[in-house]
């Protein structure tokens, strides 16, 4: 049992390296841990704010290891006989980690709290108002599966020229899109990987969230939540269309809907008045 | 101080007595050690089935797979992985962790340190054992019913946590275990708080008790306050499930009358952020006090240090909205969270100062204590600084539920704690046991240990940096993330190798502890003041024949003044002056 077990994990092994050279051939190594592709305007804020982190970490780790590992280095016994017998309360000392403490809350608190406020405040939070151009969705979460509701032409939501989608949320490319959403079961969470962006469906509330896109293309949503067994399988598309593609698939599943709306079956009206809390 | 009077009692002679019923805070803490040791190796093996199934999906658990899953050939299955990762959480953070550190370490320690005979309420110390037990086995037990253990995250919200996600008597076992759990956290908890406040041994001020106790005493003081306030989130979901009220039901199932899911998140996080403190705040006591020992030098800013480790007990009862930022709270109290947050990277940056400025200069021991203890800073020091990333609101929309969170929490609850706790143990082994464990042997146990562990918790914050979400049977039905597999792989055989290493450890235990023609241990082996190393190894029932005065604090290395040979003061003697 256990040689065939440690051939196993050497075989595995061996197949772990292979999966990394292979791997190393297509794609290099900061492309394959690099964050999924920006398709937003937004998204370049948590780029920065990540990288500041970034750097200011480096900055701070690179004190500590140097503290660490230079101190271990040149006061191990062997180097370093007879300690220096200080309680580290002197003034001078207090002085030098009241400055340590200063730098931290300037480097940190200072920096990355109110960068991430600002951009909270002006972007994240920024909610376009209803009068603009936007593009309205509602979205019902539910186990396992993302329902979409676009208003249609009449521009209200709840009615026979309702477009919904099951686990594909059809957008233009440039347009806001406002997403108000609730879940039908327990808690889920609205995830883009190339929008940067998520936010829980939460039972009984509205949550709302707003992004927009720079590019065409088919791109993944996920469920951030742990909702239940079938978690990760609760997968939808985001489907970046042309203005001009996206007239036309308005235009074509509205009649499709109009057709095929079944007025009796009061289950596929979910949706609510838009604006509503 | 000495106004409690403290007998000593004849020592317990009939087995049952002396190794079950026991009264004796050292023979408890040794208990809670086994339990704890024991609830690590099963929330180990069960970590280590979750990477194999991120790492290999849809392939069989190596040799135990079969056994365990007859059912799917030795796979993984998805109801399993879900509760397998929910109990993963559950029993390392309460009965693996949670024992080790506060319920062995705080029993052992605690009366040694501060020069009392046992504990002050010895009964209530047996009891919360014995409820500590009794609630890891239910636990453990929901394993068996029907539809299986709670599978809702180790955080259980509702929605998912009621009758609508978890069908199965499992989720409800889950909540009446914790509850048990609580009942015995808060009975050591106020037994400690009183013992530390009423038993320190004559001139033993606050700030002369040793920075173990200190982190020792914040932790008690944070789990008396805030475990109580778990409880009644449990009681209430409890009501939720088995009498149908709903006070966290709403939206379609919510039948009759309305609450509020995001109410439990609110009363599990003003519990669960304390909580990663009350798991920390030992190992950081324990680590100040190392560095010193080891270092052959008084602690650098001691007062700085236990008066920043009070702060951070007060900040962590104020941040715990950070980790609801995306249900989009007020965005007043969002930032409010996110500024209360980061202010806690000041005192966490002058205690770190201080751990630095210990070593600097000193003459420093490279004992495996000592060893881990440099590990803890290393690994802590990531930790922390990855907070940052989380921390901040903006950046949280994209990290939030990802593998940068795991990793994140998993450098600071999972290695830093492992890490202090093995230091811990192996530092007063002479004291608990009379034996010293096999220095050789544990200096590798470091290296295996240290290693695999950054590679496993650094591959888990790249991954979730790629955007790799949580909580997944199969990440790689996501083409974004097809990517990740050879860095999943990469992480799974460091967990692989990590977990091997710690045979290690178990063999040296078991070999110091049961093994023949092992030397005794001298009393004082590592050199060291403090008043448990005047005593001899292993500690003698009722500790201290005489109730120790103490004069002066507990590092006090090279002092200029010493005369004779020894470097440091024992605390029952005068500082030496010129």
């Amino acid at each position: 049992m256990d040689i065939s077990f440690s051939e196993r994990l050497i075989g595995l092994i061996a197949e772990g390296s292979s999966l990394l050279v292979k791997a190393s051939e297509q794609m290099s190594f900061w492309e394959r841990i690099s964050p999924p592709e920006d398709i937003s305007t937004s998204g370049h804020l948590i780029h920065w704010l990540f990288a500041y982190t970034t750097y200011v970490n480096l900055f701070w780790f690179t004190i500590l290891c140097l503290g660490l590992f230079g101190f271990s280095f040149l006061y191990s016994q062997r180097r370093h006989k007879k300690s220096l017998y200080t309680h580290g309360n002197e003034k001078k000392h207090l002085m030098i980690t009241a400055f340590i403490g200063l730098a931290v809350f300037v480097s940190v608190d200072m920096v990355i709290t109110r960068v991430s406020s600002r951009d909270m405040k002006e972007v994240f939070w920024n909610f376009p108002e209803d009068s603009e151009d936007v593009i309205k969705v509602q979205v019902l979460a539910q186990q396992w599966a993302w329902n979409f509701r676009h208003a249609g032409r009449d521009g209200e939501f709840n009615t026979a020229d309702d477009v919904v989608e099951l686990n594909n949320l059809v957008v233009p490319v440039g347009k806001k899109v406002m997403i108000q959403m609730t879940s039908k079961d327990v808690i889920h969470s609205f995830y883009i990987p190339n929008i940067y962006i998520k936010a829980d469906a939460i039972p009984g509330r509205y949550a709302k969230l707003w992004f927009d896109t720079t590019r065409t293309g088919t791109f993944e949503i996920a469920c951030a939540e742990m909702c239940g067994n079938h978690h990760y399988l609760m997968k939808a598309y985001l489907k970046v269309l042309s203005q001009e593609n996206y007239d036309r698939w308005t235009n074509e599943s509205q009649e499709t809907a109009i057709a095929t709306n079944d007025t009796e079956n009061m289950d596929l009206r979910w949706g609510w008045t838009w604006g509503s809390k | 101080m000495a106004f409690v009077e403290q007998h000593i009692h004849d020592a317990p002679k009939t087995f049952i007595s002396k190794y079950l019923i026991s009264y004796d805070h050292k023979v408890i803490g040794k208990q809670f050690l086994w339990s704890g040791l024991f609830w690590l190796m099963v929330g180990g093996l069960m970590a280590l089935m979750i990477r194999w199934t991120l790492a290999y999906p849809g392939q069989p658990f190596p040799v135990i797979g079969n056994l365990i899953f007859p059912n799917s050939g030795g796979v993984v299955p998805p109801d399993t992985y879900a509760m397998l990762f929910s109990m993963h959480g559950t029993i390392m953070i309460f009965f693996a962790i949670t024992a080790i550190l506060i319920g062995a370490f705080g029993n052992f320690c605690i009366p040694l340190l501060i020069g009392a005979r046992d504990m002050i309420f010895p009964t209530l110390n047996m009891l919360s054992f014995w409820f500590n037990i009794a609630s890891s086995f239910l636990m453990i037990f929901s394993f068996f019913l029907p539809l299986g253990a709670a599978a809702g995250g180790w955080t259980s919200y509702p929605t998912l946590s009621t009758n609508l996600g978890q069908p199965g008597a499992g989720q409800t076992l889950w909540l009446i275990s914790l509850f048990l759990f609580g009942v015995s956290s808060t009975m050591g908890a106020v037994n400690y708080i009183t013992t530390v406040i009423t038993l320190r041994a004559p001139g033993m001020g606050y700030f002369k008790m040793p920075l173990t106790v200190w982190g020792l005493f914040l932790t008690s003081i944070l789990n008396a306050i805030f475990v109580p306030v778990l409880g009644a989130g449990l009681l209430l979901l409890t009501f939720d499930r088995v009498f149908g009220t709903t006070f966290f039901l709403s939206g379609a199932a919510a039948t009759s009358g309305k609450g509020d899911p995001i109410l439990f998140q609110h009363v599990f996080w003003i519990f669960g952020h304390p909580e990663v403190y009350i798991l920390i705040l030992p190992a950081w006591g324990i680590v100040s006090d190392l560095l010193s020992y080891f270092s052959r030098k008084p602690a650098f800013g001691y007062k700085m240090t236990a008066l920043c480790l009070s702060t951070i007990t007060v900040l962590s009862t104020l941040v715990y909205g950070h980790h609801m930022y995306t249900t989009q709270m007020s965005p007043l109290l969002t930032q409010s969270f996110m500024t209360l947050t980061m202010l806690i990277s000041i005192p966490s940056a002058i205690f770190f100062a201080n751990w630095l400025g210990t070593l600097w200069k000193g003459s420093i021991r490279f004992t495996s204590p000592m060893l881990f203890s440099l590990g803890v800073v290393f690994v802590f020091g990531l930790g922390g600084l990855t907070g940052l990333y989380l921390a901040s609101s903006s950046m949280d929309l994209y990290l939030h539920d990802t593998y940068f969170v795991v990793g994140h929490f998993h450098y600071t609850m999972a290695a830093s704690v492992l890490l202090g706790g093995f230091a811990g143990i192996y530092f007063w082994m002479p004291k608990m046991f009379g034996r010293m464990m096999d220095e050789r042997l544990a200096k590798i146990h470091f290296w295996t240990t240290m290693i695999p562990l950054n590679g496993l918790f650094t591959g888990m914050m790249i991954m979730g940096y790629a955007g790799m979400h949580r909580r997944l049977y199969n990440p790689f039905i996501y083409e974004f993330m097809q990517r990740l597999i050879p860095i999943n792989t990469f992480v799974t055989l460091c967990a692989i190798a990590m977990g091997l290493a710690q045979f290690i450890f178990l063999f040296n235990l078991f070999k110091t502890i049961f093994g023949k023609n092992i030397p005794k241990a001298s009393d004082n082996p590592w050199e060291v003041g403090t008043l448990e190393w005047q005593i001899p190894s292993p500690a003698p029932h009722y500790n201290f024949k005489e109730i120790p005065v103490v004069k002066c604090g507990p590092h006090e290395f090279g002092n200029p003044n010493l005369k004779g040979d020894r470097d440091f003061q024992y605390q029952t003697e005068e500082l030496a002056k010129a």
